[in-house]
């Protein structure tokens, strides 16, 4: 047989696999070092998605991707002591090489108009402080008269204010965030300080994938180890399981780094996910490996292969299939590559299985442990598997009513599921970040940002005027409290001059204004170098989908209408890349799920030379994310970046207890005919390996519920949930089902 | 006692060449703002270039009319579309500004020094004319055959800069070289001078000054300059500068 003298070839060459894996282990170990963290979800959207394209240009021409803010709250900003910590807080990010302008309280530009012209000065002499009441009274009306403070610089209440830095180009953005929190959290003021802003958030999210990885890794290791110990009972089937879980990491890792990938918020968790899967398939080779020894030990290793070579290929084949589906309909490119290096490292990890295990069996010599075996099988099979083959034939209507009353409450369950494509949802309630977020939105008006470019003469009155049309047409929609643009401060200094905020009509006064405004470091946020492209900057309050839908309505309406030639206007910004990315979420779920079980039932069927077997063999799983979802729903976990993954992984995975039982129950069906007997050897020998299997791959996954990113606590909890249902389905639901079939077709 | 002796000998000895070293770069500080305000007055057409980190360039031009050190009348005359703006700064710190489109002459309160002036690498305290020796206190720090470099320290704790590194020219006492630093004592702006001399005085022909972190530029240099015509004030009031004839 072929098979028999391929596995022979592979155990004959067991120096030379053993050599390969080591030389490349080594040489991608020392790529691995190479390999850095990219939590920047910007820079992942995806450029076919033309309000996403506009908002990476937008972000590189006018520098807003590179703004971070530090929230300063007490009891009452205008106090001169509080004033003090504000400006040395702005000295000091001033002081931090790569920060390339800080604008606070302490040191804004103020304009204004005087009795006898136009003041250009300080809005605060940082040098004398406002000290007495009056003083500070004054300081406190000037924020509040002006519209370009109030609410931006500082919050209504008084509570709280904001230093805006932005960094320099081409700075590693991690080490100056990392600067700003330890030199400003080393003032230790009394006032609370938050940080926000993209350069602050993907700190904050690298260091969380960080500290996942060192913490996480390690617990997930351990936890399967100490399930490998209480299955095998020896060292070797501890050790080897994952010992190739750990290279098929390093070589996924390894090329990611080679290849120039960056460890995303999504790709972090390959690890630990392929930690968990990636040890199934040697366990299978040891387990086969181990029952051949106990009858014939000298060529137990190539019989074994032989024997488990083909459930081990689709076994993995349908994991890949999972991964791979994520490339179909995924928004964002990291949740492509994650599906891909996952894919990969499953393939590598079910390679060693395959190679590298039998070598290591075959060059160690070593020796399977039969008592031990023999026990746990017995305990397994005497306390679960025998009543539940019993109750099986007792009562195979009943189960498969059961599951169809399971099936409807989850799919009332399914209506209620919530999509969530808000950032901050990936942070703990109490996260600093998500108090920060908290602020922003009670305080300043949110921090989503939206920018409405405007291509045209930027010393144009109409365009000017349109841009302020623009503005005043925005701010009559409740999720938006304020704008700022170039055209604003135009007809801020026009009124600081002639006592009226118009923009000017003749166009010769603009270009005059400009001569005040040119070469100030804050212009480059609203206008080109050319006067070409000026946009509207604001931010968006509301998380909630559909008032970022009628926004976008809203605005498009007033684009379509005033678009023209001279003054092209386009809107773009992060409510409306939710909106994409909330319909891709659903598109990219339904198209992933669609693929892989298409994918798995054409697979199964062909390899077990049967359609029928193919459609039975996808009844548990697709049951099992039914449940899925319904626990979903009717739970509040909502569908996001990371929870949309689940289904399709746990499609991958959880397949693998169908193909087992159900090419046991063909095997033994077309041997003896015998519908009990089928049924029985499926459950009793496939059945042990499969809740083995099931038990060590939810246990890596639940690691992750200790994981500081609360999506990827769900994904592991939901992992999880579906590895039960879908082991519970082929146990129960399959068994029952193919007895009714099968009585049938007998009686 | 001899040791208390030579103790009070090396003080009096270092107290008298610190005297000595602050007394003669006050002097030499004090030589070159004189130098730079020589001549009664001034007239030039100066050129702006401010260069961008991409090494995009824009120039501006104006005619500079200037009496004694305080009285200075640009008016702009490149771009065409600023053509037109003057600035005329009085002493104590008054400017107005007048910009033709708008037909009246405003006066610009400038509460912040230290912020640029109109987008050069200049602040507005650089180009104030403000004598040196009034602002900072100097110190000689080194000095070899062709200059002395001084170190100097403001003395107005509002001022942007920590120090000034100054090289001066040990023939004629003209500024060469102007290192910035911050208040943070980083060194960020760096003036170079090319001074040429026209009948009895010297003038900067060539001013470059380079924000060093920025890597943006700005040039002035002055053509046609004429000295001593015997400027009329009236050129300096601020109801002239309405007119578009000087």
């Amino acid at each position: 047989m072929n098979l028999v003298k391929f596995s022979k070839n592979i155990v004959s060459l067991k120096w030379f696999i053993i050599l390969l894996v080591l030389v490349s282990t080594l040489y991608l170990g020392n790529q691995t070092r190479y390999l850095t963290i990219d939590a920047d979800i910007l820079q992942s959207l995806p450029d076919h998605d033309l309000d996403a394209k506009l908002l990476k240009q937008i972000g590189k021409e006018f520098g807003g991707n590179n703004m971070g803010v530090i929230i300063l709250e007490t009891d009452n900003i205008y106090q001169t002591k509080v004033l003090e910590h504000i400006q040395v807080i702005t000295d000091t990010l001033t002081n931090i090489d790569g920060i390339a302008s800080v604008s606070s309280l302490t040191n804004i530009i103020n304009i204004k108009g005087g009795e006898y012209g136009i003041e250009i000065g300080k809005l605060v002499d940082e040098y004398e402080l406002p000290e007495s009441p009056e003083e500070l009274q004054s300081l406190r009306n000037n924020v509040l008269s002006n519209e370009m403070y109030r609410g931006s610089i500082v919050s209504d209440d008084d509570t709280s204010s904001l230093i805006i830095f932005t960094l320099e180009e081409k700075v590693d953005v991690k080490k100056v965030a990392d600067l700003v929190i330890h030199k400003t959290e080393a003032l230790r003021f009394p006032e609370k300080l938050y940080y926000i802003g993209s350069p602050m958030l993907v700190t904050y999210i690298s260091n969380l994938m960080r500290k996942d990885l060192t913490n996480l890794l390690p617990i997930a290791f351990l936890v399967i180890a100490i399930i490998l110990f209480l299955s095998f009972r020896s060292v070797v089937g501890v050790i080897l399981p994952l010992l190739t879980a750990v290279i098929s990491i390093i070589w996924t890792l390894g090329i990611m780094s080679i290849l120039g990938f960056k460890m995303s918020m999504i790709s972090n968790n390959i690890p630990i996910i392929l930690l968990a899967i990636g040890s199934a398939y040697s366990i299978h080779v040891i387990n086969r490996i181990n029952q051949i020894g106990q009858i014939n030990t000298s060529e137990a290793t190539s019989t074994a292969l032989s024997q488990i070579l083909i459930p081990v290929s689709l076994a993995a084949i349908t994991t890949i299939i999972g991964f791979v589906s994520f490339i179909f309909g995924a928004y964002l490119e990291m949740i492509v590559e994650f599906g891909i290096f996952t894919a990969l490292g499953t393939l590598f990890a079910s390679l060693l299985a395959l190679f590298f295990v039998p070598a290591i069996f075959e060059v160690f010599k070593i020796k399977t442990r039969k008592k031990d075996l023999e026990n746990k099988k017995a305990f397994l099979s005497e306390k679960f598997l025998i009543p539940l083959n019993k109750l099986l034939f007792k009562h195979p209507k009943t189960i498969v009513g059961l599951w169809l009353v399971l099936i409807s409450i989850s799919v009332v369950g399914i209506f209620f599921i919530n999509r969530s494509v808000d950032i901050q949802e990936y942070f703990k309630k109490d996260n600093p970040t998500r108090l920060a977020e908290n602020i922003m939105v009670e305080k300043f008006g949110g921090t989503k940002p939206i920018f409405v470019l405007f291509k045209g003469n930027m010393q144009s009155p109409e365009v000017l005027k349109k841009m302020i049309q623009a503005s005043e047409y925005m701010e009559k929609n409740p999720d938006i409290n304020t704008s700022m643009s170039f055209a604003k401060l135009i007809s801020e200094l026009n009124f600081a001059l002639t006592n009226n905020r118009r923009i000017p009509d003749d166009i010769e006064k603009i270009e005059q204004l400009w001569f005040l405004l040119e070469g100030n470091e804050g212009m480059s946020r609203f206008v080109n170098e050319d006067l070409t492209e000026g946009i509207i900057i604001s931010k968006f309050k509301s998380p909630d989908n559909e008032s970022k839908k009628e926004f976008a309505k809203y605005m498009n309406d007033f684009i379509e209408k005033n678009s023209t030639k001279d003054c092209e206007i386009q809107i773009t910004g992060m409510p409306f890349v939710d909106i994409t990315m909330d319909q891709s979420l659903i598109n990219s779920q339904i198209g992933s799920i669609l693929i892989a079980i298409l994918f798995v039932i054409i697979f199964v069927g062909m390899i077990l030379r049967s359609w029928l077997s193919g459609i039975y063999a996808s009844i548990p799983i697709i049951t099992a994310i039914i449940i899925l979802f319904g626990v979903m729903g009717l739970t509040g976990i909502s569908l996001n970046i990371a929870t949309v993954l689940v289904a399709s992984v746990a499609l991958g995975i959880g397949i693998d207890y169908s193909i087992h039982i159900i090419s046991h129950f063909n095997d033994s069906i077309k041997e003896n005919k015998d519908l009990q007997k089928a049924i029985q050897d499926s459950i009793l020998i496939s059945g042990k390996a499969i809740i083995i299997n099931v038990i060590s791959v939810s246990a890596g996954f639940l690691v992750l519920v200790f994981s500081d990113m609360v999506p990827l606590q769900y994904f592991g909890l939901l992992i999880s949930i579906s590895m039960f249902s879908s082991c519970l389905g082929a146990l129960t639901l399959l068994p029952a089902i193919l007895i009714l079939v099968n009585r049938k077709k007998t009686a | 006692m001899n040791f208390k002796f030579i103790i009070l000998f090396s003080t009096i000895l270092f107290w008298n060449s610190a005297t000595m070293n602050s007394q003669n770069a006050e002097d030499l500080l004090q030589k070159m703002d004189d130098l730079i305000a020589a001549p009664t007055d001034r007239e030039a057409t100066v050129i702006m270039v401010m260069t961008d980190k991409s090494g995009k360039e824009k120039i501006r031009e104006a005619s500079l009319k200037q009496k004694g050190r305080f009285k200075k009348l640009y008016r702009y005359t490149k771009p065409e579309k600023q053509a037109g703006i003057a600035t005329l700064t009085l002493p104590d710190n008054v400017i107005w500004l007048y910009m033709p489109a708008f037909n009246k002459p405003m006066r610009i309160s400038l509460l912040s020094k230290n912020q640029a002036f109109s987008g050069t690498d200049f602040s507005q305290e650089d180009m104030s004319g403000l004598p040196y020796s009034d602002r900072y206190t100097p110190k000689i720090i080194d000095s070899n055959s062709e200059n002395y470099k001084l170190e100097l320290t403001p003395k107005n704790k509002k001022n942007k800069y920590s120090k000034i590194i100054l090289t001066l020219d040990k023939t004629h006492l003209f500024p060469k070289k102007m290192e910035y630093f911050d208040k943070n004592n980083k060194y960020f702006k760096l003036a170079t001078y090319a001074y040429d001399k026209q009948g009895k005085y010297w003038y900067a022909k060539n001013v470059l000054m380079k924000s060093i972190l920025k890597n943006h530029s700005t040039e002035i240099t002055f053509k046609s300059i004429k000295f001593d015509q015997d400027l009329s004030d009236d050129l300096f009031l601020v109801e002239n500068l309405k007119l578009k004839k000087d």
